[in-house]
């Protein structure tokens, strides 16, 4: 039996209402336990902040979308080599870097970030097999990920015949056939515009994107079926008109239409823009906030934007023309297979500029106005608003105001009257939240009973930090961290790698549906049905949680 | 005596990129007798099933622990070591192969680099415009085939995902368009075609791409620019309008211009209406290769891993480091009697694929396997990058992943 006693840290155990209390956390065999004997094993945290693994709830990192990105990036790969760390334990790749890191310089890197869990949001169902094989190359972290369904043209034409039953049972099958983990809608019924070349949506009941086939029936019909289908994971929606100004009313209308049921509304920063139609760009980050603080069924993430470079890469294909045609970049466009788009776009977020001066306000507005740490958690949508190894410094911003009142003033102001920070917003992050926002309210939104915490019978997923004055120095580089009970970081280097979990889910269904599939398969596919889900998905598929949102 | 038939149905095929996976193979006496639904083609590369087991070194049968042991001592003691990957094998023995490359340091190159470079590098340049083949399939009521005539080296496409591919969401039907450009001609069914001279085909997507701009080029084009207009008037005015070129024509060198020139038109397409651009691409899991070496490594062809973390050289592609003698060893994974370009001189070779054996010249050491989809599982990509199952209906002869992950355990960086 493995244990292992740390011993003496300041514990930050949000889920079990542990505030920096000083007591030792105990594993055995890849889990909190409540003991251990005396004589077993010491890590020594005297003097150190223990946290539960960090858990990222919405990344991309292992899609076909993600690859494409990678192959469309030669030069950022080149300045960023990364070679094999040296391992104590097994055998280390070497990569590359940049926006988009190659699959195992992505494990290492989320590793050595205190990062132990990580959901690629947006998977084209017709891809899964892809991102199974690149995640198999992802060491250390357990991953899932989303499956696109918001633009699917068999959803679509169920929802349109009045099929609800049968579009939750196919969303249930979905869910199995390709391993994923939660049901992900882009741009309901935006996507199969651009395709048809109807480039925006006017209103969640904007029948033309979508063939007749309104926005706010996909939301209805998949949050529907998320909660009915009990899946760990409330649907999980980046809303129409994301990166227009004046999209704010959008997201409202959204968030309205699923009111009272359980929803996730994801890099909310992208969708809070007040303004358009003759009026300036602004912040619209005040009416989401006071929106999700009254509505304690909407879960958030927040798609911060850092300055410096990024990539886009998203199924919302309308919106990536957009980018490349204002911006000039190189671009990736993708239609699949009746199913979902695909866009890239590099990008660079410059202090210097308006928009993106904006952008960063406003996801900062978010987290600082939001109510509910839980229900409003920690991401970039890496590598949209900048990368994972931003957060580090996106946490530095939450919790020292002099830092963030600093940087304030250094970018463009033109859009920022009015706004709730250039206004002045005191408020500091306390490590307790930043435990939340990184690890407790990712894993309870998730669904994740066994993560983001450490009490007894949780994974030993535990990062253990240095204290450092400058808190994106701490953040950066743990001292420690521990991938189920094993040392994967130590002294602050990557030391073990070993393979993560598969997080997926199985969800029954009424078999009918299996029938007519082969026939839609056989009028409108070109892959066979029976070749079509994927065998053999690693790892028990996730039960739906005992734990309450 | 013959025993009974088995049969095995939804098998992928990886004779060209079409990748079709709706063939019965039926199997009598241990050998393909049949592959239903096949093109002619597809039927040529499942042949009888029936693929040499030889392992050999030195020219002398031996065990697969001898021959292991032998190229492991070969790869750990060279210089500089070549790992090539060649088609027919899966993006599991690919990945395989990476992890020997990775290991020693050494330089990995695919058959990609000899034909679809030019492709490669204006996609980096530029991006692209591409749907995959189910969107083709309902969605292009033009489809436009640049130079080529799919029915020559991808005899399924138009039936599967193109012109002869019905979709209930076309009720109006779909048009095609031949372009003629010298003696590389589109199908001889399309309804209408438009004829440019070899020389003059550059300068025709140029001017189809001005007129989409808006731009008017005056006299500039000449007398192509008629056509050009034309052309290009009748590509806007579909809704879902699909340009179809080879990325891989075989005889003489590929255009390098054509890539990036008709990228560039499909791109500016999209200003109005939306137009995607379809690569042709041949067999043996081309694009899993491109794939995993991308994911892996962040590049998708010629990667070296020599400084211990992978660099782009797509000047040093695998042809210009053998010629040059650059390197010492070549790791040959895959089929070797379809890579092309891959002449070895003084360069020592070891072979671990589908028919190793029968390479001319004989390699030092030479493992024979199961060819990816006949006789090993795993994954493969089509050529529109959605990934297959492969579900081999013959056993018997090695699964080269297997061989592969058995090397990289030998091998010492």
């Amino acid at each position: 039996m493995t244990q292992l006693r740390i011993s003496g840290g300041a514990v930050y155990d949000p889920a079990n209402g542990v505030d920096g209390d000083v007591c030792d956390v105990c594993i055995a065999d890849g889990r909190i336990v409540a003991s251990l004997p005396d004589g077993a094993p010491r890590l020594d945290a005297r003097g150190m902040v223990v946290m539960p693994g960090g858990i990222d709830i919405h990344a991309h990192i292992a899609s076909s979308s993600v690859n494409q990105g990678r192959r469309l990036l030669p030069e950022e790969h080149t300045v960023d080599p990364a070679p094999a760390p040296a391992l104590v334990e097994g055998e280390a790749r070497s990569g590359t870097g940049g926006t988009i890191p190659s699959t195992f310089t992505t494990g290492y890197r989320y590793a050595g970030l205190g990062y132990t869990t990580v959901f690629d949001a947006a998977v084209a169902a017709a891809g899964a097999r892809d991102t199974h094989a690149q995640l198999d190359d992802t060491p250390v972290i357990d991953a899932g990920f989303f499956v696109l369904m918001g633009n699917d043209a068999y959803l679509l034409r169920q929802i349109a015949a009045g099929e609800r039953d049968r579009a939750r049972d196919y969303a249930a099958w979905l869910l199995g056939a390709t391993g994923a983990y939660a049901i992900k809608v882009v741009n309901p019924g935006g996507v199969e515009g651009w395709k048809r070349n109807v480039r925006q949506v006017q209103s969640l009941d904007d029948p033309a994107p979508a063939n007749g086939v309104t926005p706010r029936a996909i939301l209805e019909t998949l949050a529907d079926a998320a909660h009915v289908l009990r899946l760990p994971h409330p649907v999980h929606i980046h809303c129409n008109n994301l990166g227009l100004p004046g999209n704010v009313a959008t997201t409202l209308e959204s968030m309205r239409a699923l009111a009272g049921r359980p929803a996730h509304f994801t890099h909310l920063q992208f969708h809070a823009y007040a303004g358009g139609k003759g009026k300036a760009w602004a912040s619209g980050a005040t009416q989401i906030a006071e929106y999700v603080n009254a509505h304690p069924e909407v879960t958030g993430d927040v798609g911060q934007v850092m300055f410096g470079d990024a990539t886009t890469v998203t199924a919302d294909g309308a919106v990536e023309y957009l980018l490349h045609a204002s911006s000039g970049r190189k671009w990736v466009n993708v239609d699949v297979e009746l199913e979902t788009g695909c866009g890239v776009v590099p990008y660079t977020y410059r202090d210097r500029a308006a928009v993106a001066s904006l952008q960063w306000v406003v996801g900062l507005e978010l987290f600082l106005l939001s109510a509910d740490p839980w229900r409003m958690v920690l991401s970039t949508d890496h590598p949209n608003g900048g990368t994972f190894m931003s957060y580090p410094e996106l946490i530095r911003l939450l919790m020292d105001r002099t830092w963030r009142d600093e940087r304030l003033k250094g970018i463009n102001q033109k859009l920022l009257a009015g706004s709730a920070l250039a206004d002045g917003l005191a408020r500091e992050y306390t490590l307790g939240e930043i435990a939340i926002i990184t690890r407790a309210g990712p894993a309870r939104q998730l669904g994740l009973a066994r993560k983001g915490h450490l009490g007894v019978g949780a994974d030993a997923d535990v990062t253990i930090y240095s204290r450092n004055a400058n808190i994106a120095e701490m953040f950066a580089t743990p001292r420690y961290v521990l991938k189920d009970g094993v040392l994967v970081v130590e002294e602050g280097q990557l030391r073990r790698a070993p393979a993560g979990r598969r997080l997926h889910v199985r969800p029954g269904y009424d078999a009918a549906v299996t029938r007519d599939l082969e026939r839609w398969f056989d009028r409108y596919g070109t892959v066979s049905f029976a070749n079509y889900p994927v065998a053999g998905v690693r790892d028990a598929a996730v039960e739906a949680p005992a734990i309450s949102r | 005596m013959s025993t009974a038939a088995s049969s095995t149905q939804h098998v992928t095929c990886l004779g060209c990129g079409c990748s079709c996976d709706d063939i019965e193979i039926v199997v009598r006496d241990g050998r393909i007798a049949e592959a239903r639904g096949a093109c002619a083609l597809g039927v040529a590369w499942f042949g009888d099933g029936v693929v040499p087991t030889e392992i050999r070194s030195a020219g002398q049968s031996v065990t697969l622990d001898h021959a292991l042991a032998e190229a492991a001592a070969m790869l750990t003691g060279a210089r500089r070591v070549l790992v090539y990957l060649a088609p027919d094998i899966s993006c599991d023995a690919q990945r395989a192969a990476m992890a020997i490359a990775d290991k020693l340091h050494a330089v990995v190159d695919s058959v990609s680099s000899a034909t679809v470079a030019a492709g490669i590098l204006a996609a980096q340049r530029r991006g692209r415009v591409a749907a995959t083949f189910t969107e083709v399939r309902n969605r292009a009521d033009l489809l436009v085939y640049w130079a080529v005539d799919p029915a020559r080296r991808y005899p399924r496409f138009s039936e599967r995902y193109g012109e002869g591919a019905e979709s209930p969401l076309l009720a109006a039907g779909r048009t095609v368009i031949a372009v003629d450009v010298g003696n590389r001609h589109g199908p001889d069914s399309a309804a209408e075609r438009v004829a440019f001279a070899d020389t003059d085909e550059a300068r025709a997507i140029h001017a189809l791409r001005a007129h989409v701009a808006g731009r008017a080029l005056g006299d500039a084009a000449g007398d192509v620019m008629p056509r050009a207009v034309q052309l290009a008037d009748r590509i806007a005015a579909a809704h879902y309008p699909v340009i179809v070129y080879d990325a891989e024509p075989d005889g003489d060198e590929p255009v390098p211009a054509r890539a990036e020139s008709l990228t560039a038109l499909a791109q500016a397409l999209n200003a109005r209406g939306r137009c995607s651009l379809c690569a042709l691409r041949a067999g043996g899991n081309r694009a899993g290769a491109e794939a995993v070496l991308t994911w892996q490594t962040g590049y998708p062809m010629t990667v070296d891993f020599s400084r211990g973390a992978p660099r782009y050289r797509p000047d040093d592609t695998a042809t210009t480091l053998l010629r040059r003698g650059d390197v010492d060893v070549l790791l040959c994974v895959g089929n070797p009697s379809v890579v092309r370009g891959v002449e070895s001189g003084g360069v020592r070779r070891i072979i671990i694929g589908p028919r190793a054996s029968a390479a001319m010249p004989a390699a030092e050491i030479s493992v024979d396997t199961g060819i990816a989809g006949i006789h090993a599982g795993g994954v493969a990509f089509r050529m529109d990058d959605v990934p297959l199952p492969l579900r081999p209906p013959l056993s018997g002869p090695l699964d080269p992943a297997a061989v592969l992950a058995s090397l990289a355990a030998r091998v010492r960086a």
